[in-house]
């Protein structure tokens, strides 16, 4: 019953490739991040590890986490919205970098877009914690009807 | 479904290996931090005190402490006004957002107390929580945990430790916890590890056998277990506790770790300061023992970097811009600035001196004698044409801008390649005062760029003026407390060789031996003004002494080149993930640590409008982004900004 109820599935996924090149110094012990997107709720990770095979080599190790929100919206930020039944990862998408980096030319800085199509509305499966989301219902008072402006998220939504 | 994901994924994934670009793991490990252990004795109570970065969302929503079971994390105590039964009245949970941090304070103890429990923030333990377990003991004593250190990434962390008098002469060091032992950080004989190589200081404080130890430029690998202590790790002295946790609190620009310089030109450092306190600042150069100051904003200049370096305050964004010229091979290292402040941000730039042109030109060294005529030029290139061009007297720790020329053409049909790309500097008759450093320089948007020093010497023709004008420095010397820079311009410019080798030449009718006795006085006076400068240097340096024998250090503390990954993401384990409930997206049921609690209809109420009106409340403030429009509402896309 109860674990009919919970709504995140977590899935690792273990990928492993040989690894054709690599520093011991930075292999060891060092896992990196790669993907962390917070709107669909994936991690992906790697880091090098002894193979089991040929313990003179080291494989790389990729882990894949993806928490799916089975109870989310269509819409997040209308709870009216139907339930979300697909869930689409598209991993060019989460693999893409967008935030810009600032680069030295000849002495000046520029900054630099990492990818093109950074422009596109991304669809989230969940709120993110540093934004406000709110609503509107229809209120009925002394038989009048208002639309009256909700808060989804109580939180995040203090005005300091 | 799951399946299709997997093979979608895999074909995607791009192949490239894990580099030094990519965040490491501790990167999304939870923010919420806390000690790991914590004790306490039977009937006794234990407090503890978590840590969360503090975001408006973090200081304003739920704090709890839960009991980790084999169905879940059971809470205890919630800020929301929640006591479990077996809890009311020996629990309690105090948010104090000022302090980014949450105390729980647990009464009463029983040996059934003892176990893991979690501190965290949300409704969840999803992301933003803490394991901690509590060790119940009989006593008499408790072990003392490590000492928490909550340190926001790049900032800079300082850690003191305190032995007692008996260890006043033994080797300090810090070093941190990794798998094959410890690795050594920092020691007082010296050395330090490569990956802290420029950014970390041991310096002895006043009471004896207590030393503390700074680390600027924090980053993600940074986090972990530190152990500080005298003598030798795992063989001989004591050692203390240290835990440190890195968490980013907002993306802030920060200032750039290496700066490139070119040879002969001059770079521009930026130093940021937290407080408007008119508190000391300097500049240094880091060595494996001290740091040795370079200038400071009470009007000291090394002598070394006579004419080379000065320092402009810019209050209005609380930062102090360092220019240093006529960069050379020798230059490359680590620089810091650094305050008296103990609670101040040190930042740590590493300079790296690369060939190439200066793009500012000019004759660099100009002579002439008192009364004529001289122009200073300095022609720059193209790409500084829209910038400010400036001239100015380099004195005392600044730079006082002169009236200067630039030759710019004025009219629509000039550009850049057929200008007359020189600003001129003119004096129409010199007289001995104007001797010293002149720098041209650019600068745009009230940011300095690159400065070309030119430096005059002003002679007069004759031979003694040479002799008088090192005599003269040298006499008011001792006694002039604040302002020995200018002098030493002077004494600087007498003493060059140059000069002296000059002198010599320009006495044709003097007879050999009063040319021996004079060339044996200035001898005498080069070796005095010497001794001078040599003790002036040592007694303004900021030199922290530390023992400079060496000894052996067990090669075990070296081996180590790799990190520790961060431990304190234990709740972010997959498995507690899919056991733990509570969500956002739950509606009707709750999970099932938190069913019992009292604001579950409120938590539920993130779904479901009709429950919306205890949030209706809040109406009144100014909510943007309220639009239920389609997908459009979806979050920006800036994933590493998130929290949680």
């Amino acid at each position: 019953m109860k674990s009919s109820l919970l709504l995140c599935v977590a899935l690792a996924v273990s990928s492993g490739l040989i690894l054709v090149a690599g520093d011991p110094q930075d292999s060891e012990n060092k896992e990196h991040v790669l993907v962390n997107n917070k709107c669909q709720c994936v991690t992906v990770t790697s880091k090098f590890v002894p193979s089991k095979e040929n313990p003179d080599e080291e494989i790389l190790e990729r882990n894949i986490r993806i928490l799916v929100p089975l109870k989310a919206r269509e819409n997040i930020s209308d709870p009216m919205s139907p339930l979300r039944t697909t869930f689409v990862y598209r991993m060019t998408e989460l693999c893409k970098k967008c935030n810009p980096v600032e680069i030295e030319l000849g002495g000046e800085i520029y900054q630099a877009q990492q990818s093109t199509s950074c422009n596109e509305p991304e669809t989230c499966y969940t709120y993110n914690r540093d934004k406000c989301y709110t609503t509107t219902f229809p209120f009925i008072y002394h038989g009048e009807t208002r639309d009256v402006k909700a808060v989804l998220t109580p939180a995040s939504c203090y005005a300091d | 479904m799951t399946l299709l994901a997997f093979t979608f994924l895999l074909a995607f994934l791009p192949t490239e290996s894990a580099s030094s670009k990519y965040l490491p793991k501790a990167a999304i490990s939870s923010p919420v931090f806390g000690p790991r252990q914590v004790y306490g004795l039977l009937n006794g109570s234990v407090t503890v005190k978590c840590f969360y970065p503090p975001t408006s969302v973090n200081r304003h929503d739920r704090k709890y402490w839960c009991r980790e079971s084999a169905t879940g994390c059971m809470t205890i105590v919630s800020t929301s006004g929640y006591t479990a039964p077996g809890y009311k009245g020996r629990a309690s949970i105090t948010d104090d957002p000022q302090a980014e941090s949450f105390q729980i304070h647990i009464s009463e103890l029983t040996m059934a107390d003892a176990g893991t429990y979690q501190c965290g923030v949300g409704i969840n333990s999803r992301g933003l929580c803490h394991k901690v377990s509590l060790d119940v003991s009989k006593g008499p004593h408790v072990p003392e945990g490590a000492e928490l250190f909550y340190v926001k990434l790049h900032s800079t962390l300082t850690m003191s430790c305190s032995f007692g008098k008996d260890y006043e002469s033994w080797r300090k060091f810090l070093c941190k916890m990794e798998k094959k032992g410890c690795r050594n950080i920092i020691d007082s004989y010296g050395n330090v590890d490569k990956d802290y190589t420029g950014r970390t200081l041991l310096s002895n404080e006043d009471l004896p056998g207590s030393f503390s130890v700074v680390i600027t430029q924090m980053g993600w690998e940074d986090s972990g277990l530190y152990l500080c202590g005298v003598g030798v790790y795992g063989e001989k002295g004591e050692t203390k506790e240290l835990d440190v946790h890195v968490y980013e609190e907002s993306h802030v620009p920060q200032g750039k770790p290496t700066i490139i310089g070119v040879k002969e030109s001059s770079v521009t450092f930026e130093c940021r300061y937290d407080s408007l306190k008119n508190s000391s600042k300097y500049w240094c150069k880091w060595r494996k023992n001290g740091c040795a100051r370079i200038i400071d904003n009470s009007g000291y200049v090394s002598p070394l970097y006579e004419g080379r370096v000065a320092m402009f305050d810019n209050p209005d964004n609380k930062t102090i811009t360092i220019i240093l010229n006529q960069l050379k091979d020798s230059d490359k290292g680590y620089y810091w600035c650094m305050t008296d402040e103990e609670k101040e941000q040190q930042s740590s730039t590493e300079l790296e001196i690369i060939d190439g042109q200066p793009g500012l030109k000019g004759e660099k060294d100009v002579e002439v004698q008192v009364g004529s005529r001289v122009d200073l030029t300095c022609s720059y290139p193209c790409k500084y044409y829209s910038y400010q061009k400036y001239w100015c007297k380099w004195g005392g720790i600044s730079c006082t801008p002169m009236p200067a020329s630039d030759q710019k053409q004025p009219g629509p049909d000039v550009t850049c390649d057929t200008d007359n790309k020189t600003v001129i500097l003119s004096f129409d008759s010199v007289t001995k005062s104007d001797k010293g450093w002149y720098w041209c320089g650019v600068k745009r948007n009230g940011l300095w760029g690159e400065t070309m020093a030119v430096q005059l010497r002003v002679t007069e023709g004759r031979n003694a003026d040479h002799n008088l004008d090192v005599l003269n420095v040298d006499n008011p010397n001792p006694a002039e407390s604040g302002f020995i820079p200018q002098g030493r311009a002077y004494s600087d410019a007498g003493v060059d060789s140059p000069a002296a080798s000059e002198s010599s030449d320009q006495s044709p009718n003097v007879s050999t031996i009063s040319a021996v006795s004079v060339a044996g006085a200035i001898l005498i006076i080069l070796a005095a003004a010497f001794a001078v400068f040599k003790y002036r240097q040592l007694k303004r340096s900021d030199l922290v002494s530390i023992g400079s024998y060496r000894t052996n250090i067990s090669m075990s503390d070296f081996e180590s080149g790799k990190e520790y990954s961060a431990t304190n993401n234990a709740c972010v384990k997959e498995t507690q993930e899919t056991q733990i409930g509570g969500d956002e997206f739950v509606t009707t049921a709750a999970a099932p640590e938190s069913a019992a609690e009292t604001k579950k209809a409120k938590r539920s109420s993130k779904e479901d409008a009709d429950l919306a009106y205890s949030t209706f409340l809040l109406t009144s403030n100014s909510i943007a982004q309220g639009d239920a429009r389609g997908d459009s509402a979806a979050p920006d896309v800036s994933p590493p900004n998130w929290e949680g």
